[in-house]
């Protein structure tokens, strides 16, 4: 049984639709993000499910009820913002058993819950603070703190990770991870991050546009993206027009492996998809020619960018110990067969990134 | 630019020190407190000091009812409207008192608690206090992300009351503070209003005793200056702790 599930979720504003038929289901306990550029949709979908805005059209439902004219504060919700969504006016403890206060729940056992819940996020010893004697990131962790305190139904977290420093990021989303699987909450997390995004989600949904594009897990949505807009939109790829061959696929005159051009008529114009780290360089009369313009030190790899006859720049990432070629360099690129992704031409409409 | 200070620390010292030495004149008896000790002794004076006391109590309460609500109101849900409230709120510096008060007598009626007696002044004093509770209010509300406040409270549970009470109101005391006290030295110095309507408040007073008795009138300028500058020293005060 899931535990959210958004029916074909409708919302116009000013003669604009920003969410065109979404339809969404969480199972118990399941991590899902919302993707997308700014102005996809992602974070109206997730204040449709919060209450915060209501929809045009569709349903919410929540553990099979219908809330979809529920009051955001009778939902039951446990919600973290981008920032500065702590009360100024209350240390972290107070902060953490405010539902409960407004609950009604009794003083001690509002107290006890509020520091299990501090202990849970790390910040036992900090209780006593006020918001503005906390780092963002602690700041944030009181946030999450708070919204568990209430044993929400679910979690909706609003980019809650966008306005702290990199490192802080990356652990913090690690625990905002571990804390979830614990407590065994299912989560909606929007981001405009894929980093963020493919590293801890159970399924991503990429959005375009007001639509979904592509639901699945992670590695799915990296390596098996269906349309045009999420194979731009996730991750580096070199793209290419491209025709297909026989099981084979032409580009610029050249005739190249590519597995899965074996769904596809001969004489097919494609979208040719290859990602950096699936470039192998060999020897320039083993591979498709072309010259090194620039080499990226990345530290563990290196990136170079590989100017190619009449086909256009192709990005390769090779671990930084093999990284030999320099700028100038003529060199042959190749690949696995089954690496490159091959899209229809009449996909849908690519979008701009914003 | 340092000479500046002793013309302009003179233009603003004179006028207290002559008043303060004029209260203390006694004609032939040299100087004392005889002004000050008479005036603590008059009940008229204790009166019209309790009633302006009042109906500044009155008028903060009124004010921040009508107000709060208001403002919050503006600052979440339609900011585009912020224009129209600037333009209201400065109205009461632009319409003359007079025409201010001709107006409110003509429209105003009610049961007589009301309108017979001196509870009426609230009227106007809430509209002569708007321009600076208003502002008082609006940076204090400007300050606050109020949109994600309001949204982590109501996801968290909490009505709109409570969300009112535990969040908003503690969040902007310092304003809220300066709002009263500042309303608190409008209503105590108002003469205009209480005057034309007949009524004996501490303004009112003080310019009587002016046409009987110059000594005590000096005396009493300067309690009420004092009570204005106590206000002032706690809006600032009240200020400095909320910025720590």
């Amino acid at each position: 049984m899931s535990s959210l599930e958004a029916v074909s979720l409708h919302k116009v504003y000013g003669g604009r639709t920003v969410l065109a038929d979404v339809s969404l289901s969480l199972g118990e306990g399941e991590f899902v993000s919302l993707l997308g550029p700014s102005g996809c949709g992602k974070t109206t979908l997730l204040r449709l499910v919060a209450g915060f805005e209501r929809p045009d059209g569709g349903r919410v439902l929540l553990d099979g009820r219908d809330i979809t004219g529920v009051p955001a504060a009778k939902r039951n919700l446990g919600m973290v913002f981008q920032a500065y969504s702590l009360f100024p006016n209350m240390t972290a403890e107070e902060n953490v058993g405010f539902g409960l206060r407004v609950r009604g729940e009794a003083t001690e056992a509002r107290r006890k819950r509020a520091r299990e819940m501090l202990e849970l996020v790390g910040l036992g010893e900090h209780m006593h603070k006020y918001p503005h004697q906390l780092s963002g990131g602690q700041q944030q962790r009181v946030a999450l703190g708070r919204a568990l305190a209430i044993r929400p139904a679910l979690l909706l977290l609003d980019e809650p990770l966008s306005a702290l420093d990199a490192r802080v990021r990356v652990q913090l989303r690690d625990e905002i991870r571990r804390i979830q699987r614990e407590i065994g909450v299912a989560a909606l997390f929007v981001t405009h991050d894929q980093e963020e995004a493919l590293s801890i989600s159970d399924r991503v949904a990429v959005m375009e546009r007001g639509r979904i594009a592509q639901l699945g897990e992670p590695a799915a949505i990296y390596e098996e993206p269906t349309s045009l807009f999420v194979a731009r939109f996730v991750g580096q790829m070199a793209e290419f027009d491209a025709e297909i061959d026989a099981g084979c696929v032409r580009i610029a005159g050249h005739t190249l492996p590519a597995a899965r051009a074996a769904g596809h008529a001969p004489g097919e114009r494609v979208h040719f998809f290859l990602r950096p780290e699936h470039v192998r360089l060999v020897a320039p009369t083993d591979g498709l020619p072309g010259v090194v313009e620039s080499r990226t030190f990345n530290g563990p790899t290196t990136t170079f960018r590989i100017t190619l006859a009449g086909a256009g720049t192709v990005l390769a990432t090779v671990p930084t110990t093999e990284a030999r070629h320099t700028p100038g360099e003529t060199v042959g690129i190749t690949w696995d067969p089954a690496a490159p992704r091959i899209l229809k031409l009449d996909g849908p409409a690519p979008a701009q990134d914003a | 630019m340092k000479w500046l200070w002793a013309p302009l620390g003179a233009y603003f010292a004179l006028p207290l020190v002559a008043t303060a030495v004029m209260s203390l004149w006694q004609g032939r008896q040299g100087y004392g407190f005889h002004a000050y000790a008479e005036l603590i002794h008059t009940p008229e004076m204790w009166n019209s000091l309790l009633l302006s006391a009042r109906l500044a109590f009155e008028t903060i309460v009124a004010g921040l009812a009508i107000l709060v609500p208001a403002v919050f109101w503006m600052n979440l849900r339609v900011p585009r409207l912020r224009p129209v409230f600037d333009f209201v709120s400065v109205l009461p510096l632009v319409v003359p008192a007079i025409s201010l008060v001709a107006g409110i007598t003509a429209i105003y009626t009610g049961p007589d608690w009301f309108v017979g007696t001196a509870n009426f002044l609230v009227v106007p004093y809430v509209l002569l206090a708007l321009p600076y509770t208003y502002r008082a209010l609006d940076v204090g509300m400007r300050a606050l992300d109020l949109r994600t406040l309001t949204e982590a409270a109501q996801s968290l549970g909490a009505s709109w009351p409570t969300m009112i009470l535990r969040v908003l109101v503690p969040n902007l005391i310092t304003a809220l503070l300066g709002a009263a006290l500042l309303t608190m030295t409008i209503v105590i110095g108002e003469f205009t209003f209480a005057s034309i309507l007949l009524f004996n408040t501490f303004a009112v007073y003080i310019n009587h005793i002016g046409s009987t008795s110059a000594t005590r009138a000096a005396a009493l300028s300067l309690l009420a200056f004092l009570i204005t500058w106590l206000a002032m020293l706690g809006v600032a005060l009240g200020g400095r702790r909320a910025a720590r």
